[in-house]
């Protein structure tokens, strides 16, 4: 009798047991249909799922998983002044919005963020105290080291961003960026407004005849090359430099490797305004009038030209240590 | 006269610092390749120069060296050789080799003065000419000793100019013709030509459109073209290119509208107005559209090839920087910085802008040339530091119009005797007061800073461009020079030391040192034209020792070189190319396993160091680098093995190599030759 009761015991409390574990694998299997239905509604919505600390944890660190999650982790807020973040915000958005719109699209990958003042948890809960971070999360496992992509070596464009993920994830994805219409555009728009002043003159094309138009034009494309303009837009240099240990502004760049485009801008008003010293001095002797006009232009242009082409030299000076000419000034 | 001869002394004897500092050796590394080809030419005659094919360079593949150069340099040198020699005067040919370059820019202050005293007069020539004795800008590609095409070939350009501005002013088929055997030894000298045969269309196209057209010009340009075309295609590297690609097809469209233009003008002569317009119209649409269509087919068909890319990266800039990674790496091709156009040419970036403005000022139709020659120069040295050469003659011609006229005008305001002044002082006055005192500031504003110009000149002169560059120097401790000349010790010693049919691995810098000093066979050189075979040796040099034995096998190399600057400081060496071997071994499918990220430590830095990645630090060209050196005491204060490039003591000190051993190293370790050992005999 006391063998039955224990059997019965024993029977029923496997199988509430049982009955426990079924529920809990049911539970299991349909919190995961759940989650990844979740997952799939909301990329439906947006390409990239914004989720704060709680979702982190329920979706993405939370087994059962059977999808990879790629994470960035960023701080977008105004305050914060994170410019970096913008842009890589705007490279993750392109990657996000391609694998969205790929035909490959399939929901074992899903692309998400988290912005630090709406999941700071998730930040210290890692130990991430930069931004941005581009972090993969395995659907089995943790995240090892190469999960996490190593910006300041390859930069955070969207293409790079796609050789990580298929590194990580063997998922290509092709990287659609939107066509950039500003370049046609703004062709275009010059043809426009050439084709006006055209029709506009269209009875008194006299100016391109003109000598002194042409003359003007060629000087401007002189000075724009001599000042260096063609090596700023190859290369691409910042306005000027701020130390940001002693806040002095730097204008000129301290070697002759390099140029910043507030020094060309200084160049070819430097430039200019000692051919127009020169052109003065010439012009003052054929200009009619009182002989006085004759020469205050004459030493006006003798003042510039002197004045100026110093200001030019040192100039130059500051860049190569160890020229030893200079001409009124150092 | 007696100041044109001094000019072009001058322009001779500034050129000849490195001579006097060092010795008469031929600089760098494409003047060697030079060098060997005149070599070649004087010892086995022309026929067989022109039908060479070099089997001891690219090996296994050779090179067709008689179609793929430009042979006006070396048949110059041979020219003056024979010359020479006919005269009994015994010269070495390295010598007229080296000096050749200063000599022709002698002739080029003559040119400069003609021409320049054809677009105004003998005062702004003489000027014009000064310039260009020391203007460093040209200096820089034709000091004594570098002997390479560009010495020539300005000269040459400028004679074609000169004469193409004598013939558009006289009309005459003696100076076009002149004229187009200039062009014929420009095309031979220069790949450069092509900017010629686009100017002198461009210069006719803007006079036909300011209306300047006249049968001068019609005459001019016909016979240029004609006749300049027909012998710029005897060059076989040029071939056929003149009729098929589209570098030459805007000479060949505006030779049309010349006719055409002319034709017009005739017809214009003879018929009335009515009829006239008619016909005009529809000729020229005709024209119009036939031209275009043919045009559009050619290019369509492949018949008329586009643009090559170095010369499309001219036109658009930002093309060589996201297409062609090769291109843009080049030193020489960079942009120019504006410090870079006032270090070459100081004053002249502001004398020329207005000896412009003086032209615009008395268009005439030799004064359009000048401009626009001026402009289009200046767009293409502001693209690429090396086109600074073409851009400087014109430079130091508007200058010297410049300068000329503003001394002119001013030089009529001083008055010489003051006695004078008294009495002419009533009777005068459309003139002004002080007008000497200003007159004389003028002048000697001018004069300082011609003198300045001078002073910077030689200045950079002496101190940038006159390096050999295979021989250096430094300064010791106590003030004296210490010569490093580490190069020719070990190619002589390649040279002596190894079976004349051994074959040597390099990187390709320094493969056409290696052909013509050291006599012996190589695997890449400089001319760069198989980027396969170099990425094949970039492999070799980036991968472990057995994985490179087998590709060194594969290409039957003996001995292998490399550049070490650790002991020294030389920072050009081949640790410091090695990431571009690393690139270009891994840019081709045989060598997709070499992937630049492994050579770096996981935080991103390229370290040689204890830090450094073990794929690095177990790589062939670190090994060979780096062989003994941990035995070394470098610099006082350091542990042994401290490299003095990379400011950092070596990772990997103590190892042996498996599949090399040290042929020599030179005496301050700048090269080092390793002999390639033979297959194990088997059962051993």
């Amino acid at each position: 009798m006391a063998t039955v009761n224990a059997f019965f015991l024993v029977s029923a409390i496997l199988l509430i047991f049982t009955g426990f574990i079924d529920a809990a694998v049911k539970k299991k299997e349909d919190s995961l249909g759940d989650k990844v239905s979740q997952m799939t509604e909301w990329n439906n919505k947006k390409a990239v799922i914004r989720m704060n600390g709680d979702k982190f944890r329920q979706y993405v660190k939370t087994t059962p998983k059977n999808y990879s999650v790629i994470v960035m982790l960023t701080a977008l807020q105004a305050q914060r002044q994170c410019s970096v973040c913008k842009q890589a915000n705007d490279e993750y958005t392109i990657l996000a919005n391609s694998w969205r719109y790929y035909q490959q699209y399939s929901n074992k990958l899903f692309f998400a963020m988290v912005d630090y003042d709406e999941g700071s948890d998730v930040f210290s809960s890692m130990k991430i105290n930069t931004a941005p971070v581009f972090m993969h999360f395995p659907a089995k496992g943790k995240p090892k080291k190469g999960d996490t992509l190593d910006i300041h070596r390859v930069g955070f464009s969207a293409e790079q961003i796609a050789k990580w993920v298929a590194e990580r994830t063997d998922i290509n994805i092709r990287v659609f960026r939107p066509t950039n219409y500003s370049g046609t555009l703004a062709l275009a728009l010059l043809f426009a407004l050439i084709g006006g002043l055209l029709y506009l003159k269209r009875n008194n094309l006299e100016f391109l005849y003109n000598k002194t138009v042409w003359g003007g034009l060629a000087l401007f494309v002189i000075f724009a090359m001599t000042s260096g303009q063609m090596w700023n837009h190859i290369r691409g240099p910042p306005v000027m430099h701020k130390n940001p240990s002693t806040g002095q502004i730097n204008y000129i760049h301290g070697s002759s490797q390099g140029q910043f485009i507030a020094e060309t801008y200084i160049v070819f008003f430097l430039n200019a305004a000692v051919v127009g010293g020169f052109v003065l001095l010439n012009e003052a002797n054929s200009v009619k009038g009182d002989p006085g006009k004759k020469r205050i232009l004459s030493m006006v242009g003798l003042g510039f030209v002197a004045i100026f082409f110093s200001l030019l030299l040192s100039v130059f000076r500051s860049k190569y240590q160890g020229y030893p000419y200079s001409f009124l000034f150092k | 006269m007696l100041v044109l001869s001094i000019a072009a002394i001058l322009s001779f004897s500034t050129r000849l610092f490195s001579v006097l500092r060092f010795e008469s050796v031929i600089h760098e590394f494409d003047p060697y390749f030079n060098y060997r080809t005149t070599r070649y030419l004087t010892e086995e005659g022309f026929y067989s120069f022109h039908n060479w094919f070099d089997d001891r360079a690219w090996y296994p593949l050779g090179r067709i060296i008689g179609g793929t150069i430009y042979p006006g340099l070396m048949v110059t040198s041979a020219v003056f050789y024979h010359a020479l020699w006919f005269f009994n005067i015994t010269i070495d040919i390295r010598n007229v080799c080296v000096f050749l370059a200063p000599m022709f820019s002698s002739f080029t202050t003559l040119v400069t003065y003609w021409f320049t005293k054809e677009l105004k007069d003998a005062g702004a020539g003489l000027v014009a000419a000064a310039m260009i004795a020391i203007v460093p800008g040209y200096i820089s590609r034709s000091v004594a000793g570098s002997y390479d095409n560009e010495g020539i070939a300005i000269f040459c350009m400028l004679l074609t100019y000169a004469l193409w501005i004598k013939s558009v002013k006289t009309g005459s088929l003696f100076w076009s013709c002149l004229c187009a055997l200039a062009y014929f030894y420009m095309v031979s000298s220069w790949g450069g030509y092509v900017f010629l045969i686009n100017l002198i269309p461009l210069h006719v196209l803007a006079l036909m459109l300011t209306g300047r057209f006249s049968h001068r010009i019609y005459v001019a340009y016909s016979a240029v073209y004609c006749i300049g075309t027909i012998l710029s295609m005897q060059i076989s590297f040029v071939g056929f290119q003149p009729v098929q690609s589209s570098e030459h097809m805007a000479a060949l469209g505006v030779f049309g509208l010349c006719q055409m233009h002319a034709f017009i003008d005739y017809v214009r002569s003879k018929l009335s107005v009515e009829q006239f317009n008619i016909l005009f119209r529809s000729i020229v649409l005709m024209g119009a559209v036939v031209s275009l269509s043919v045009a559009a087919i050619g290019t369509a068909t492949g018949k008329i090839s586009p643009w090559t890319g170095r010369f499309y990266s001219l036109l658009d800039p930002s093309y060589a920087k996201n297409n062609i990674p090769i291109i843009a790496s080049v030193s020489e091709h960079q942009p120019t910085t504006w410090s870079s156009f006032y270090f070459d040419l100081q004053m002249l970036t502001i004398m020329f802008p207005a000896g412009l403005y003086f032209c615009f000022n008395r268009l005439t139709d030799a004064n359009i040339f000048i401009i626009m020659y001026g402009v289009t120069s200046i767009y293409f040295a502001g693209v690429m530091v090396r086109l600074m050469l073409v851009l400087a003659p014109v430079m130091c011609i508007l200058s010297g119009i410049g300068v000329s006229s503003t001394l002119n005008t001013y030089m009529k305001n001083l008055d010489v005797s003051r006695k004078d002044k008294k009495t002419s002082k009533k009777n005068v006055d459309h003139t002004y007061p002080f007008k000497n005192e200003v007159a004389t500031g003028v002048v000697f504003l001018v004069t300082a800073f011609l003198i300045t110009y001078t002073f910077h000149c030689t200045w950079v002169t002496s101190e940038a461009y006159s390096s050999p560059s295979i021989v250096l120097s430094a300064r010791a401790g106590d003030g004296g020079r210490i010569i490093f000349d580490d190069f020719r010790e070990a190619y002589y010693w390649l040279r002596h030391n190894t079976p004349e049919d051994a074959k040597v691995m390099s990187w390709w810098d320094y493969g056409y040192q290696i052909t013509a000093m050291a006599n012996r066979t190589i695997l890449v050189d400089n001319n760069t034209w198989n980027n396969t075979h170099i990425s094949r040796v970039g492999q070799a040099m980036a991968s472990t020792e057995d994985k490179a034995y087998e590709i060194m096998r594969e290409l039957d190399v003996n001995y292998v070189l490399v550049i070490f600057g650790g002991l020294t400081g030389y920072s050009s060496d081949d640790i410091n190319k090695f990431l571009w071997m690393v690139r270009i071994g891994g840019s081709t499918d045989r060598g997709a396993h070499i992937k630049e990220a492994d050579y770096y430590t996981p935080q991103g830095e390229f370290r040689i160091d204890k830090e450094g990645s073990p794929t690095l630090l177990n790589c062939l060209m670190y090994k060979m680098c780096y062989y003994r050196f941990g035995e070394v005491y470098t610099e006082g204060g350091k542990p042994t093995g401290y490299d003095r490039v990379r400011n950092a003591e070596i990772g990997n000190k103590n190892f042996d190599l498996d599949v090399l051993e040290e042929a020599y190293t030179t005496e301050h370790w700048l090269v080092r030759i390793y002999k390639v050992k033979d297959l194990d005999n088997r059962g051993a």
